[in-house]
This record gives C-alpha cells, structure tokens and sequence, in this order.
C-alpha cells in the first residue's frame, strides 16, 4: 500500500514538474519557422497560407503561424516578449515602435542577409533608408506599406458639382463650403480607437512646418507648446468648428467612417491605402472611388507623404535563425508573392520588381504619388516613442470632443511628452 | 493506514498547488519585484529604482484620476445590484405571477461573459442606431444620436450600467436564497399583527437578511475589482483617459507605454487594496457565521 502511495506521490510530483514546464518549454522541430502576425483578416489569413505553402514547396521548411487581431498584437506580442517567448517571426511596424524594441535588444540584425538576397537593388530606397535601418543595420523587411490620402466618393462630388480636386488649403476650404451647401458633410472621421485622428495632425504640421522640424517634435527636440504645432492645430480647430466634420467622431470607427463615405452621408475621409481593401470587399469599387492629396497649406514647404510600413523582423533569440532569414528574404524578394500580398491588403509593395500594372488604378496613383513625394513620413504613432504617441493620441480625442483650449491641451501634452521621453 | 491516507490528501493536493503556484503565486512575486524596477517589458536590461515607481503614483494625474474612478466604480458596481437584486428578490418572493420565469431571465446575464455583455451594450449604446437612442426617440419624439461611450461625462457611467445589468442576477439569487431561510411562521406574525408590507420589509425582512447582505457586498466589490474585461471593451479608459479605473491604468501603463515597471507598482497598490477589502470580507464571514451559530 505504501509503495502505491509513494508511486502516486512521485507521479504526482512529475505530473506537477511537466505541468510547470509547459508554459515555458519551448517546442522546436527542425525546419520549423514559427511567426506571428496582425494580418487576420480572412483574405490576408488565405493570402499568407498559400504564400507560406509556397515557401515550404521551395525550402522545405514549415512556417507555424499564430495570427492576433491588429489591436490585441500591441499587448500579445509584448506579453510574449516579457515572457522570453518570442516567434522566430513577427510583423511590427516600421519606425519609432521598432527603434523602441531594437533598443530593447529585442531583434537580430539582417545585414547578412539583405546583402546575400541583394535587396538593395529590390527595394524601394525611401522605403528601404526610413524603415529597415536603424542604428546603423538592418533589422526589417518591409512587407507592404500603405500611403495616406484623403478618399472621396466620386458621386457625391459630382453632385455637389465639384469636378476639380483641390490643391490649396483655400481650395480645399471652398470645396468644403460646397459640399455643406449641397448637404453634405465634407468629412468623416471615426477615431474611436484614436490613431485614425492622426493623419490630420500629421499632414497639418507636415504642411505648415515642414518634415524636419516635424521629426524634432517627435524625437523630442522640439515642444508641442512650439508655434508651430499651435499654428498647425488651429487650422484643425477651424475646420471642427466650420461643422466639416461628422459629429462625435470619437464614437465611431475607421471602418464607420468608410460607410459614411460609400452611404453619400459625407463625401471624404482622410486614411490610409487599406480603405481600398475594405471597400471592395464591400462592392464600392474604383469607378466609386478615388483619393487627392493632402492640400498644400504653406507655399514652399515639401510635400510629404505620410503612412506606415507593415514589417518583418527576427527575434533575438530566434530558434531557426537561418529559417526565419529565408522566410524573410523569401517574403521581399519574390515579386509574385509581393503583388499578392499588396493585391490583398491593399498595400503597396516596396519591392521595385513589382509590374505597377498588377496595382489597381487607384493604387498605381497612390505609388505615383508616394514615388514623387520629396518625403516619406510615418504617421504619428509610428514616428515617436510609444509611450509619448499614447500621450499624443489622447490629446487629439480630446481636441475632438471639444476643441476649445487648445493652448492648455498642448501644455498638458508637453508636460506628459516630456516625462515620457526622459523615461 | 491513516499516513496512506495523508500522503494520498498530499499528493492530490500537489497538483492544484503547482498551478496555484505558477499561475498566482509567481507572477504575484513578480510584480513585487518589477514593481523596483525600470523594466519596459522588452529589454533584459532594467536596473533596480527602489520605490521611485511608488513615488511617481503622486505626481500622475492619470492615477489620480483612475483611482477617483476606482472609487466612483466599486460603489456604484454594488449599490446598484445589491439594490436592484433585492428589490427583484422580494417581488419574485411575493410570488407575482410568472417569478421562476422572471427568475430566470433576470439571472441569464449572469452565465454571459464580460467580453459579451459589454458588446451588447455597445450595440445598446451606438448614437445613431442603438436601442436606448433608439427608445429615447421614440418617447421624446425627437432625434436622440448621443455617443454615451464617447463622451467623458457619461463614458463610465454607461459601463456600470451595464455591468449592473450583469450582475443584478447574482445579487437576486442571493437574496432570495436569503428569503427562504426566513421563516414562515415569522412572516404570518406580521400579518396577524397587522402589520403593512413596508413595515414588514423594514423591521423582519431587512435585518434577517443581512448575512445574504453581507454576501452580496462582499461578493460585489470582490467582482467589481475584478472588472477591467467589461471597460476594456466598452471604453478601453477612453475617451481620453475619463473611464480609466486603476485595473485599466496599469494595463495601458505596462502594455501601450511599455513602463512595465510603473504599471507593476500600480498593480502592487492594487492588490494592496483588494488584500484589505478580502480581509475585511472575512471578518464580515465570521460575524454571520456567529450570528448563525
């Protein structure tokens, strides 16, 4: 009897000794590539099976994907990350967000690799210098990227007889008088989940004061006290408060936003190139709608583009290093795959050998557009730390829901930026 | 036989304890230990700050201002079931026609997850088609397109509402479990002696009742503690911070800041205050267990 109970006991013990190794055991089968991503969108899920499907055809190794909704990846990757429990491959978006875990210590360097697949004479070059260097070595492939512009329903336009796109912010402020005038809300903006209000600061400053003391607001070396962010937040105020945008946008969602353009409630919306992917999935086509720039503001002032990268990069402590380089390299190099991936998402591809004619007529402007911009910036969230992009984000709420102090917003906001960036 | 017995009680014992251990225990400790720390929650560098993360809670008006909605939270997250719960107690109790059917759909919120009841009430709330813009249209004639969760004044609010909603059928449950042991006897009394129901209610019903009482509070702020699921989804803390609890703070402190450290603090202080409210939760148990005996 006691040699049962003893037997029970160790088994137990055991039982208990694998139950507290699971959570940490690292499974690891050769040829095995794990990889996690924010794609999860039932087109871009069927998209990357047939493309790992096809990696697996050419190098015999199996990619083991563990997709997470774009918004829960922000907290899944990092309780991932806490836990030293990192995929060999993961997507991140390219910029400040990226910096922040390079520093970490977080990501393998690509050198090697970039040169051994020759990607300097396959990727884009504005695309290739802002989003994969970073302390001097690479560290991302960039997957996609997508550009900001701001989207109209051709209808309604028509309708409220507008047959030119405007050029000038006086321009623009006419078109917005006109659409009022034939009842019609100028522009919808649902920023429930915040970032979508970014485009409008973004292209606001970039338009008034400029990239380069736009990059200093967002490596802390300039204030959001500074005229110039004052200057570029009345010109928001004013639209807000001329009613040419829909009401409470805070309560509603990007996605919404798009509706209230295809229903003809408003007649633009500022966002980015994936608003194609979810109006045609919706039957609002091309011949419904297309995008113009973001208006000059200030004469002389470069006119940048704004957008994010979608990225690829590896972790540190990677357990098929080798595998995930291929997968990378695989993913960025291979033009099939690329045009693909950007027919699905709605991207553009930053792989040059991309026939431009595989790209939708409305996404072959937004490369042209992107191709002569004299810049390329990454949206607000994407540009500053994290920690001062939480800040920021929360200020443009705020502005939403009533934009009356702004000076006292911007203070609150320096304050808190500050602290952030010393932290 | 008897040592058998008391190896078999330990060995079954092991296992529960193990997952106790690692899933409760260790990361408890963790937290203590981040909670000194510098961490972002990515780096393996971090260095010790000792209590600068405590320090810096009273210099955070974003602390200040999820603790007052801490505060606001619980109390309202249990006035208002523990009060609703009773008053549909004692009308099931008065056996209105069709109580076990109100019964039960008064406690099916219940058997919903958070997650699930909170994007209902999302759709309740939606400005230009949700039910209560909906109704108040309806009843006032006009054209009712307000953003309940998108306005700082309301956003919290509209959450314990709907977190009432949820859990008003435990309290119920509980009361009229309460109910039941009163006795009949004491109830016919009252009648004979004339006395009316409020009279009833204030001076037998009421204070028999406070063992369930005692019960559902306890119960209630144990759960509202625990309530970050529902305003993760309702408001996530928005807009701008005006719902954030302190549950809600940490959690955008460690995950969308990534001060791992900081929002480790903010969760040593928490656990500090469901520690105290655990313990005096005993005291109140031991009390009704000498009130039964």
């Amino acid at each position: 009897m006691f040699k049962t109970t003893r037997r029970a006991l160790m088994v137990s013990v055991l039982g208990s000794g694998l139950m507290a190794a699971l959570p940490v055991q690292q499974v690891f089968a050769g040829g095995e590539v794990t990889i996690s991503h924010y794609f999860t969108g039932d087109l871009g899920l069927d998209g990357l099976k047939q493309i790992f499907a096809e990696f697996n055809k050419e190098t015999g190794i199996t990619v083991k994907d563990s997709p997470i909704g774009h918004e829960d990846f922000k907290t899944g990757i990092l309780v991932r990350a806490a836990g030293g429990n990192l995929p060999d491959v993961f997507s991140y978006w390219a910029g400040a967000k990226t910096q922040f875990i390079i520093n970490s210590k977080s990501l393998h360097p690509i050198d090697d690799m970039w040169k051994a697949a020759n990607l300097d004479a396959i990727v884009a070059k504005p695309v290739a210098d802002g989003a994969t260097l970073y302390n001097g070595h690479r560290y991302l492939i960039p997957f996609g990227y997508h550009y900001a512009g701001i989207f109209y329903n051709k209808k309604i336009l028509q309708k409220a007889g507008i047959t030119e796109m405007p050029k000038t912010w006086d321009e623009f402020k006419a078109m917005c008088d006109k659409l009022k005038a034939a009842g019609v809300t100028p522009i919808a903006l649902g920023s429930k989940n915040r970032w979508p209000a970014q485009f409008w600061f973004d292209y606001l400053l970039l338009r008034t004061a400029g990239p380069d003391y736009r990059a200093k607001l967002m490596a802390g070396t300039a204030s959001y006290t500074d005229p110039e962010v004052a200057q570029a937040m009345e010109l928001w105020k004013q639209l807000l408060e001329a009613g040419d945008f829909t009401k409470t946008p805070n309560a509603y969602d990007w996605t919404d936003a798009a509706d209230q353009v295809q229903r003809g409630d408003a007649a633009m919306t500022l966002m980015g190139t994936w608003i194609t992917g979810y109006w045609n999935t919706n039957k609002f086509t091309d011949a419904d709608y297309d995008f113009f720039e973001f208006p000059t503001v200030k004469d002389g002032v470069p006119r940048a583009a704004v957008g994010p990268v979608d990225g690829l990069v590896i972790a540190a402590n990677a357990k098929n290093m080798e595998g995930a380089e291929k997968l990378l390299a695989f993913m960025i190099s291979k033009p099939d795959v690329q045009a693909k991936w950007a027919s699905i998402q709605g991207a553009l591809s930053a792989n040059e050998k991309v026939d431009p004619k595989t790209y939708t007529p409305v996404m072959q402007h937004a490369l042209d557009v992107v191709k002569h911009a004299p810049a390329f910036a990454f949206n607000y969230d994407l540009a500053t730390p994290p920690a001062v992009s939480e800040v920021g984000l929360s200020m443009f709420s705020q502005f939403l829901d009533n934009p009356g102090d702004v000076k006292s917003m911007l203070d609150q906001t320096q304050t808190a930026a500050a602290a952030a960036f010393k932290q | 036989m008897e040592k058998d017995k008391t190896l078999w009680r330990v060995a079954m014992l092991i296992p529960p304890l193990a997952v106790f251990g690692i899933l409760v225990v260790w990361p408890l400790f963790s937290s203590f230990y981040y909670s000194i720390t510098n961490w972002n929650g990515f780096s393996a560098d971090y260095r010790y700050v000792g209590f600068d993360n405590f320090l810096q809670i009273f210099h955070d008006p974003l602390f200040t201002r999820a603790a007052v909605n801490t505060v606001i939270w619980m109390l309202a997250a249990v006035i208002v079931p523990t009060g609703l719960g009773l008053v549909l107690a004692l009308l099931i109790d008065s056996q209105v026609p069709g109580a076990s059917v109100f019964k039960s759909i008064f406690y099916l919120p219940i058997c919903l997850s958070a997650i699930v009841v909170g994007q209902i009430w999302v759709w309740i709330y939606q400005p230009d088609w949700g039910l209560l813009n909906t109704a108040i249209s309806l009843v006032t004639g006009g054209n009712s397109h307000f953003a309940w969760l998108a306005k700082p004044g309301t956003a919290l609010y509209a959450v314990i509402a709907a977190w009432s909603w949820q859990q008003t059928g435990l309290a119920m449950v509980i009361f009229l479990a309460g109910l039941t042991a009163i006795p009949a006897d004491l109830i016919e009394v009252c009648h004979i002696e004339g006395a009316s129901s409020g009279q009833r209610i204030r001076q037998v019903v009421l204070p028999l009742l406070r063992p369930a009482t005692v019960v559902v509070v306890a119960l209630g702020l144990i759960n509202s503690l625990k309530g970050f699921d529902i305003l993760y989804i309702m408001t996530g803390g928005g807009p701008f911070n005006s719902s954030d609890t302190l549950a809600m703070h940490m959690y955008n402190e460690s995950f969308k800041k990534y001060h791992m450290g900081y929002g480790s603090a903010i969760s040593v202080v928490l656990f500090l205050i469901a520690l105290a409210i655990i313990f005096a939760y005993f005291r109140q148990l031991r009390k009704v267990d000498e009130i039964y005996e």
